[in-house]
């Protein structure tokens, strides 16, 4: 059956201790549609670094669900966004991940445009026996409704109607200043682009991307490599890995944010192993004692919808994009300090390669059990999932202990040992997700009144 | 030796390599690597440019020994890993083999292409991966070995999985 309003698709009753979702959230064509409509077009949603069109006329294609977008830095040195496609005959503009031009021509017809999106050449113009009206029209490429940076993350709302990118964000900036404030001369991706599909649903990699729960059993044969390893029963010596098992006992926890976002940690068993480890000295006198002890721990972070940040031993920057309600494209690079001194940044690289490629140790074990969700939803259907329970007895409402020394309010926190493997950062997604898909059936209801 | 002798032992070496991966002869494969032999498979930088340093840049797979082959056919055998259970059914065909100047009869390097099909048993889906090696061998114990491989993928939108196996 199919329920008449998004809400019910989540079952949130915080009296009861009750958050359930359904199995269709995951499955169901028309809720994608709508998803892409009211999530993906509905909120703010990344496109990319700042730091990835540094120079004027610097351009990145990004994308908004199904939309593609030109990121394009002009000759000024400001940033604009417009949909990628010329106004004559609607031919997709831009073909390369990334470049400089200062000047965009269509291969169609030829029209052309400057980095800042403005029309500087209809070709022929002059003989076309156009009507004056033409001239009155704008031919510029078609800007997206809102664009707005915060540190370096360039964002986008297709939506006129949302919040400031910094209310949007709310407390979650934290935990974006948590990785930012890592190099204190700025931060790069480390070059190298990884780029890879699973065959479902989106909602799996923002799931999975905050849930400690599965790394014994879907990780098995990589914590028993690092065993391996650090018993010298392996000669592969290239490579630093902690032993996450000895974390079981550590401290942990979680956060939820308004709007979807979120942030799950854990103390780190050995935080010399990881590369930002070695610049410590700086980055305690950049963002002091606090904030450098809270970048020392493993901290996953979803920026809702498509924003992921793995900070175990190295860091990754994952994001997210929906092909269709069952393949969901993926970009993962690696994240890093400026300047970074060789020796760690080699360990870094090394790190990244092991766990997080896709051609890792870990990925494709992640995307693959993914894809048996994916098939699970369309064998049974109709039901309701049991994977958003684990740590419902520890949740506090508002901050607790960690959060206050963070400085922050989230929604709801959780703190325990490592070993309870708290499933209570996906609420925070689930919330939003209601939220966004019940204002977007309110508007279609609206327009169709009018 | 000379030049048609080299290239046809290099030759060999590559079909050999081949045919252990597709038939899970695992020691027989690591047999044919220097406990030194350097297993490097460049990301690409942009769509145009591969990277070049592997300290500061993202390789698909870097191993600067064959401990890192050695990690990856451990957990093959495992039966742990969901990525590899079923183990995927692989067949590569290695072409256009060719000799670089200098060869002698200690060492050579052999630049060809390479295709590998990729059947997953999971999901009963198939992926065709496909690039070019560059294979440094050097002969010693009275055998060719790999000194070096390099792995160029040429098409790197990758369906979910990728492996030492499946290049």
């Amino acid at each position: 059956m199919r329920y008449s309003d998004a809400a019910d698709y989540v079952i949130d009753d915080p009296a009861r201790g009750e958050f359930r979702v359904h199995r269709d959230v995951f499955s169901d064509q028309d809720l994608f549609e709508e998803e892409l409509k009211n999530v993906f077009e509905g909120t703010w949603v990344f496109l990319c670094l700042e730091s990835q069109i540094p120079q004027p006329h610097d351009f990145h294609c990004a994308r908004i669900g199904r939309r593609s977008v030109i990121v394009s830095r002009d000759g000024d040195g400001a940033v604009h966004c417009f949909y990628n496609t010329c106004r004559h005959r609607g031919a997709t503009l831009c073909h390369t991940e990334r470049g400089n031009r200062s000047v965009h021509v269509c291969d169609y017809h030829g029209w052309a445009y400057d980095s800042g999106g403005r029309n500087v050449d209809i070709k022929d113009r002059d003989f076309g026996c156009y009507r004056d009206e033409f001239g009155e029209e704008n031919h510029d490429l078609v800007p997206v409704a809102r664009l707005d940076s915060y540190r370096g993350f360039i964002f986008a709302s297709l939506n006129p109607d949302v919040l400031s990118l910094e209310e949007h964000l709310g407390d979650a900036r934290t935990c974006l200043d948590l990785i930012v404030d890592q190099g204190p001369d700025g931060m790069e991706l480390v070059p190298g682009r990884t780029n890879y599909t699973y065959d479902a649903n989106w909602k799996l990699q923002l799931d999975n991307g905050s849930d400690p729960y599965h790394l014994t059993s879907t990780h098995r044969s990589f914590m028993r490599i690092v065993h391996r390893r650090a018993e010298g029963k392996s000669a592969n010596t290239q490579v630093e890995s902690p032993d996450f098992q000895k974390r079981f006992a550590m401290p942990a926890g979680m956060f939820t944010f308004d709007r979807g976002h979120s942030m799950i940690w854990a103390d780190h068993p050995v935080p010399e192993n990881k590369p930002l480890s070695g610049t410590m000295e700086r980055v305690r006198a950049h963002a002091g004692e606090v904030r450098a002890k809270w970048m020392l721990r493993t901290r996953n972070t979803t920026i809702f919808p498509n924003l992921q940040f793995n900070d175990s031993t190295s860091l990754v920057l994952r994001t997210i994009t929906p092909l269709s309600v069952d393949r969901t494209e993926m970009q993962v690079y690696s994240f890093g300090p400026i300047g970074e001194p060789l020796d760690l940044r080699r360990r870094r690289v090394r790190q990244h390669e092991d766990f997080f490629n896709v051609s890792g140790l870990a990925t494709p074990d992640d995307t693959l059990c993914y894809a048996d969700c994916q098939d699970g939803y369309y064998n049974l259907s109709g039901d309701w999932l049991q994977g958003f329970q684990r740590g419902m007895a520890a949740v506090t409402h508002g901050p607790n202990d960690p959060a206050r020394e963070l400085g922050i309010a989230p929604a709801t926190s959780v703190l325990g040992k490592y070993s309870m493997q708290n499933e209570m950062a996906f609420h925070a997604a689930y919330r939003e997700w209601v939220r966004l898909m019940t204002l977007g059936r309110a508007r279609d209801q609206r327009l169709a009144a009018e | 030796m000379d030049h048609s002798a080299l290239l046809a032992a290099g030759v060999d070496v590559l079909s050999r390599e081949a045919r252990y991966i597709d038939e899970r002869q695992w020691d027989d494969w690591l047999g044919l690597y220097l406990e030194d032999a350097e297993f490097w498979a460049p990301a690409w930088r942009d769509d145009d440019t591969l990277t070049d340093d592997v300290n500061r840049e993202i390789s698909l797979f870097y191993f600067e020994s064959r401990g890192g082959l050695e990690d990856r056919v451990w957990r093959i055998r495992s039966g742990q890993a969901p990525a590899l259970t079923p183990m995927p059914r692989t067949a590569h065909h290695v072409t256009n083999a060719l000799l670089e100047d200098g060869a002698t009869a200690g060492a050579m390097t052999l630049h060809s292409a390479w295709s590998c099909h990729v059947y997953s048993l999971r999901d009963k889906s198939q992926h065709v991966f496909f690039g070019r090696y560059q294979h440094d061998l050097v002969y010693a114990d009275s055998d060719w070995r790999i000194k070096r491989k390099k792995i160029v993928l040429m098409n790197d939108y990758i369906p979910g999985m990728i492996d030492v196996f499946c290049v």
